[in-house]
């Protein structure tokens, strides 16, 4: 009988909060919009998110949170909101840089003002529902059952002159300490799901990614006597081909993985023997097996495809290099039962792992976390441009529906705990 | 009858003593002129198409000499001028190219320097004019013994124009340089600096590689580079292109005869994780005779075809033709030699093997037989050894002197044998 009483109460305050919030969201629903526009005019490249720092660092400060570090890996920052209650710590992630994409061609009134330059990845998105949720948790701080982190994540998308950048970074300095989530979540816009719906995965979500920069070393000559010297580009031809035969020929076919070689260069002049060529590419797995694999097959390959020319290699592992996006099991599960409500049973959606990667990853890796697919495609609206598209846009009417959804599940962690 | 034989043998070879000694006697008094042309020519070099002053400077030197039949602006800036020998006998042409290149040489310390800032006669077509107008000034000296008809054809833009579709020996082919008078057999001196002064050498049948420039252009399609079922791959279309471009050479062009395919550079895509839309490539194809290069224009074509449909991507192929390949015709050099031969000494004739530069020559030789010789320019005791198409570029003077008097001589070899 006690037991019962305490369900219906608990169940009658998570009701009341969710209709507080709901409230909270509705009111700031104009100022989200304003604030995903200003984001989306003034989108800046990885490791150059000056403005979107300083905008950020406003905004909480603003809200009075309790504590708003900046700085943090580059132009980071970590807000803290402690709650009036006892209770856990739990983190919030949202990725603020943008992406090379000239959008000087793309028709809306929010267009860039950085030629060359676009949130086409929806960071602008996630960035100004992370704030809405600062603000809305502002709002109910002395109901708020624990502690909860908001941290805004610079270069997600990768930066080629150091290994050290987003993620990995804000976790060297700190961001998951000073307090200690035991939990984080996070959004990532899905061009495939409408607005309104919220997609997840139990396990696999997004692939491990590995970066691979391969330098194929032939010898000079004059073109027409190329037996004076090694072609580094007939070399890279062979090479690129054999590469592809990984996939086909060494890798089980049950176990998705691709390897793309992304770019090529080499060669001076048209009429001389190439004696470098440069490329570039990435590779995606869902399996740590299979990730060891490819690297020792690309290996064996270039060894191979080089010297039955006579020419050599160098292979550099090097920029973006994240494990697998996963989501486990327990924590995903009690997370669907609040999607479900907030959202609609049938607008919390489970969909298929893909073949993208995200430095998401390497939270998850310290503590458990769920990262969600927040929909944001409008197709009566010709919202429907893939992700890194010049074209790509996001739905509005998702931004308070993201708030409000972020705004339960942290208050449901907290709760369960 | 022995010592008439004798007596024949001795008047023949002393008859041609004689014109050998009178042509020696003209070139040498003629030596300050020939130095003199050749360095104004050098100091007021001009780019191909743009032979104005050099040009002129040959139009007044043959009037000067006696010509008459003297066409100007062939071709632009060509010059044709035609003596008549006093005898009857078949046609020749002697052909010298007029234009210089855009080199500075303004490092450099001859006293001859080029006034003309960053433009050079750095291929010696100085001293090729400077030849051919020695030739004539010497032939109209010797009209009354000369058996024929020579045709000197001064040509412009051998080195090749940016904006023109047609120039140089082809535009001059078609603006009839080689009717009213058609001559039968052609010649052409090059300087070589890779030989000594005194010395000349040719090559027998393909003395140049014909090449053409290809730029070749792979069209994918772009998407995420974790989901290239989504795109068309242009990187590794480009590469299955690259290999079966190879075996064009490897499995249909017939190998004993000689054919280069080489891609020089690539360049495709924008990020490693972003499928490449495009890959461009460009190289060059070098081939001796006209079938091959047919053959390979076409393949390539077919090649292409193949490797990128099967990959759904499609491809843009521009095939530029260069020069033909220089073909010079044995027959022809053989019956000549004798007088070079006679000139600088038998042993300082050679054969040499096949050079990979072009020459516009060649196109001459694909109406009639021709031979261009290389004509020794370097003095490597006297520190002229620069290579042609460079700054340091230089010829040992004396070569106009040989030149002129080896020029005469074939002349009259060819003529002196009648028509063929």
């Amino acid at each position: 009988m006690r037991l019962l009483t305490f369900l219906i109460a608990a169940s009658a305050a998570g009701q009341s909060l969710d209709a507080i919030v709901a409230r909270e969201t509705v009111a700031i629903e104009q100022k989200l919009i304003d604030t995903r526009r200003d984001i989306h005019m003034h989108p800046e490249l990885s490791n150059q998110e000056v403005r979107t720092g300083k905008l950020i660092a406003e905004r909480l400060r603003a809200l009075g949170l309790d504590e708003v570090k900046t700085g943090v890996a580059g132009n980071g920052v970590v807000g803290t909101i402690r709650g009036g209650k006892p209770g856990p710590v739990v983190a919030w992630r949202t990725d603020i840089d943008a992406l090379p994409i000239d959008e000087s061609n793309f028709n809306v009134p929010y267009k860039s003002l950085n030629k060359g330059v676009k949130h086409a990845c929806g960071h602008d998105g996630v960035i100004t529902v992370a704030l809405g949720l600062a603000e809305v948790l502002s709002k109910i701080r002395k109901d708020l059952p624990g502690t909860v982190k908001i941290i805004f994540q610079p270069a997600e998308e990768g930066v080629s002159d150091t290994e050290l950048f987003g993620a990995r970074m804000m976790i060297e300095q700190g961001a998951l300490k000073n307090p200690a989530p035991s939990a984080i979540f996070a959004f990532h816009a899905s061009p495939l799901l409408d607005a309104g719906k919220i997609g997840y995965t139990v396990g696999p979500f997004l692939a491990s990614v590995d970066s691979v920069d391969i330098t194929i070393k032939g010898a000079k000559a004059h073109a027409a006597r190329p037996q004076l010297g090694t072609d580094a580009l007939v070399t890279a031809a062979q090479c690129v081909n054999m590469l592809q035969t990984i996939h086909s020929r060494r890798i089980n076919t049950i176990d998705p993985s691709v390897l793309t070689i992304g770019t090529i260069h080499g060669g001076d002049r048209s009429n001389i023997v190439a004696d470098t060529v440069k490329m570039e590419g990435t590779l995606r797995t869902f399996n740590e097996q299979t990730r060891e694999a490819y690297r020792t097959f690309v290996k064996q390959t270039m060894q191979g495809c080089t010297s039955l020319m006579g020419a050599t290699f160098e292979t550099r592992w090097t920029g973006p290099s994240y494990p697998l996006t996963t989501n486990p099991e327990m924590l995903t599960r009690a997370t669907v039962a609040t999607l479900e409500r907030i959202v609609g049973k049938g607008n919390a959606q489970m969909v298929a792992p893909q073949m993208g990667a995200e430095d998401f990853s390497l939270f998850q890796k310290e503590i458990p976390g769920v990262m969600m697919w927040w929909g944001i495609r409008n197709e009566a609206r010709g919202i429907v441009s893939g992700l890194h598209t010049a074209d790509f846009d996001i739905d509005e009417a998702a931004l308070p529906v993201g708030v409000k959804t972020a705004a339960a599940i942290l208050l449901d962690y907290l709760s369960r705990k | 009858m022995k010592a008439v034989w004798c007596f024949g043998i001795f008047v023949l070879s002393g008859w041609a003593q004689t014109r050998e000694a009178r042509v020696a006697e003209l070139v040498s008094a003629m030596r300050e002129r020939l130095v003199e042309c050749r360095r104004d020519l050098h100091m007021h070099p001009e780019l191909s198409n743009h032979e104005v002053r050099t040009g002129k400077m040959i139009a007044e030197r043959l009037r000067a000499a006696g010509y008459t039949d003297i066409k100007t602006n062939v071709a632009g800036n060509g010059v044709v001028a035609v003596i008549v020998g006093a005898k009857p006998g078949p046609v020749i042409a002697w052909r010298a190219d007029m234009d210089a290149l855009p080199i500075d040489e303004s490092a450099m310390a001859m006293p001859y320097k080029s006034t003309v800032k960053g433009v050079k006669h750095a291929c010696g077509h100085d001293a090729h004019v400077t030849i051919a107008l020695g030739m004539a000034e010497a032939l109209m000296k010797m009209r009354a013994e000369l058996p024929g008809t020579v045709k000197f054809i001064f040509q412009p833009a051998e080195e090749g124009a940016q904006d023109a579709a047609v120039w140089g020996a082809k535009l001059m082919i078609a603006e009839g340089v080689m009717k009213n008078p058609a001559p039968e057999a052609i010649f052409a001196f090059h300087m070589s600096a890779g030989l000594e002064v005194g010395k000349l050498a040719w090559t027998e049948n393909a003395a140049s590689a014909a090449s053409d420039t290809v730029n070749i252009k792979i069209i994918g399609k772009r998407s995420h580079g974790a989901y290239p079922y989504q795109g068309i791959d242009a990187v590794a279309v480009a590469s299955q292109c690259i290999l079966a471009l190879q075996t064009i050479h490897s499995r249909r062009i017939d190998t004993s005869d000689p054919s280069v395919l080489s891609l020089g550079t690539i360049h495709g895509g924008d990020r490693r994780n972003i499928i490449a839309e495009t890959v461009e490539m460009t190289g060059t194809v070098r081939t001796y005779s006209e079938k091959t290069q047919n053959d390979y224009e076409r393949f390539m074509k077919q090649t292409l075809e193949g490797c990128t449909g099967g990959m759904g991507a499609t491809y843009t192929l521009d095939y530029r033709r260069g020069y033909p390949s220089m073909q010079n015709d044995p027959a022809l050099a053989r019956r000549v030699l004798p007088a070079i031969e006679r000139v600088v000494g038998a042993a300082n004739v050679a054969t040499r093997g096949p050079g990979m530069t072009g020459e516009d020559f060649s196109y001459f030789q694909n109406l009639i037989p021709g031979v261009m010789f290389g004509l020794g320019a370097s003095n490597t005791a006297k520190g002229i050894s620069g290579g042609g198409h460079t700054a340091e570029f230089d010829i040992d003077e004396e070569s106009l002197v040989v030149g002129v008097r080896s020029g005469v001589g074939i002349v009259f070899e060819y003529l002196d044998k009648g028509a063929k």
